[in-house]
């Protein structure tokens, strides 16, 4: 279908395609945390494991960080993405396009749950599924940019507003680094060997692995954030010269800081130091972002009281805030020596994917079941949800906080005669169990919370069916 | 000393092949690119486009239930 069959303003969107991400997202998050808290009990009480090796940690943390990041969170870009480009280049996206990637990709999640559990993994983090998956995830990604830029190439409006720079970056960036990082022999079908070897190897994963966080989930967040936030505030972004700014300099500084990943490596010390330079300069940019977002909301702060959407996006973007000049003083040296290998680090990565992803996801999604379906079934709920997330964040992220602290201190102290004051490694196992039962709790809340959201939208969509004809579903 | 931690064919080849002038040119052209682009977002003169860009989302209807 070619998507300029009528003018601008008897354009059509495809919503249906939304709905259909937007039920995933809601799907996956729910699996995807669930998967997180059965570890997060398997680190305080590792019985949990039920002596089933499919359930084990090192089986089941690769399913939870994929679910999550490429379930949940990408799912969740999409929904954004073909909700707002739509409507920001009035022009239709294409529906068979649009339907191939929804399929591939809820393919490509379930053969990663056919295949970690069982063990069948490349070993590289964030990277974990076999060489055929990759090669599956290329052509569906190729799919998803094909409609994009067609997309883009048929728009009716000129200028490309900040949030598809944001989107563009996501869906360029993230080809070069899936298919860079992803390139190996295979052996069989379920095994392969890297290109890169040693050192080499362990920079391109990395180059990957921090561009991931980078590429797909803060710039697509950030697109999200330019659109959805003025949208609830009902008000244009403070300072829309301040956004391609804030754009052109976060890409450009974001690709070169992979390399704090391997701070005290066998890595080239410039190297280190280039990425530890790069990871302090995205202060500037970030904080950038972050202030623009907020700023939005000038003269409708009162909003922040009674709308549990602007609860959800304010609260979203304050954590990006708090993550992103946490990751930049992790990022020295000094700090990275204490903070690396412990809890930190799990605080740290999920005050960003719970605090950032988490809640701009669900604000959006929360803005969006009106639009797509009617009436939010329970408004209280809502803000009962917020309330629940909230709390379980700050449980998850403190309790890492303190458990980090405490194991690298220990780990690192010596005693008067210069030997390790705790060489017993179990010592100090023992000593976090308080804070993995902790962030245990904090984790469960935050599942009850996205189970909660899952049922409302369960009952928003009844509502909706059973009002038959007359739910807004149609397209104008 | 960044030459003395390295492999010494990989010294060797620094050494005969000093590309120090790359880094600098290319942070003055990145520097340059940066103050260009800036000038060119807060230039009075494009105060208006960049305003009309700023509403873009607003532009559609989408009042709960009234969407298109």
């Amino acid at each position: 279908m070619s998507p300029d069959t009528s003018n601008g303003a008897h354009e059509t969107y495809d919503d249906d395609i939304v709905r259909l991400f937007f039920g995933a997202t809601v799907l996956w998050a729910v699996v995807g945390m669930l998967v997180g808290v059965i570890i997060a009990l398997q680190l305080a009480f590792w019985p949990a494991n039920m002596d089933v090796p499919y359930l084990t940690f090192g089986r089941l943390r690769p399913l939870h960080t994929n679910a999550v990041i490429f379930a949940f969170a990408g799912n969740a870009v999409f929904t954004g993405i073909y909700y707002s480009m739509q409507r920001l280049m009035k022009v239709r996206t294409h529906d068979l396009l649009s339907r191939i990637h929804f399929w591939g990709w809820q393919g490509i999640i379930v053969s990663a749950a056919l295949t970690l559990p069982f063990g069948f993994t490349q070993s590289r983090e964030y990277a974990e599924l076999i060489w055929p998956i990759d090669i599956a995830i290329a052509v569906v990604w190729v799919v998803f940019a094909i409609n994009f830029f067609y997309t883009i190439a048929y728009r009716k409006v000129q200028h490309l507003y900040v949030a598809i720079w944001f989107y563009m970056s996501f869906v360029l960036t993230v080809a070069v680094l899936h298919i860079v990082n992803a390139l190996a022999l295979p052996a069989t079908l379920t095994r392969s060997f890297p290109l890169y070897s040693g050192m080499t190897d362990a920079l391109v994963q990395w180059w990957y692995g921090h561009n991931a966080v980078a590429f797909f989930l803060t710039t697509p967040f950030l697109g999200l954030m330019y659109y959805f936030l003025p949208k609830a505030a009902e008000r244009p972004v403070f300072s829309y010269r301040l956004s391609i700014i804030h754009f052109w300099a976060l890409v450009f500084l974001y690709i070169w800081a992979g390399p704090h990943h391997l701070l005290y490596s066998g890595l080239p010390d410039w190297v280190q130091t280039v990425g530890s330079i790069f990871s302090i300069m995205l202060i500037a940019p970030s904080w950038g972002g972050m202030l623009n977002g907020l700023l939005t909301l000038r003269g409708a702060w009162d909003r922040l009281r009674t709308d549990p959407i602007i609860k959800f996006l304010v609260v979203g973007v304050s954590f990006y805030g708090m993550s992103t000049f946490e990751g930049p003083m992790m990022s020295v040296r000094s700090v990275n020596a204490l903070s690396h290998f412990t809890n930190w680090v799990v605080g740290h990565v999920h005050s960003g994917a719970l605090g950032w992803n988490g809640m701009i996801s669900f604000g959006m999604l929360y803005w969006l079941a009106p639009r797509l379906w009617g009436k939010v079934h329970n408004e209280s709920w809502v803000s009962l949800h917020f309330w629940m997330a909230t709390i379980g964040i700050v449980l998850y992220v403190v309790s890492m906080w303190a458990g980090g602290l405490t194991e690298g201190l220990m780990w690192r102290a010596i005693n008067a005669d210069g030997l390790l004051a705790y060489p017993n490694f179990v010592d100090i196992v023992q000593r976090l169990a308080p804070f993995y039962w902790t962030r245990f709790f904090g984790g469960t809340l935050f599942l009850l919370g996205a189970l909660l959201m899952a049922f409302n939208f369960i009952l928003t969509i009844r509502d909706a069916r059973a009002a038959g004809a007359s739910a807004p579903v149609a397209a104008k | 000393m960044i030459a003395a931690s390295l492999n010494p064919v990989f010294r060797a080849a620094s050494e005969a092949h000093d590309l120090g002038w790359l880094g600098s040119v290319s942070t003055l052209l990145f520097v340059v690119a940066f103050l260009a682009w800036s000038w060119v977002a807060y230039n009075p003169r494009n105060r208006a486009r960049w305003e009309a860009a700023g509403r873009l989302p607003l532009e559609d209807d989408s009042s709960p239930g009234g969407d298109a």
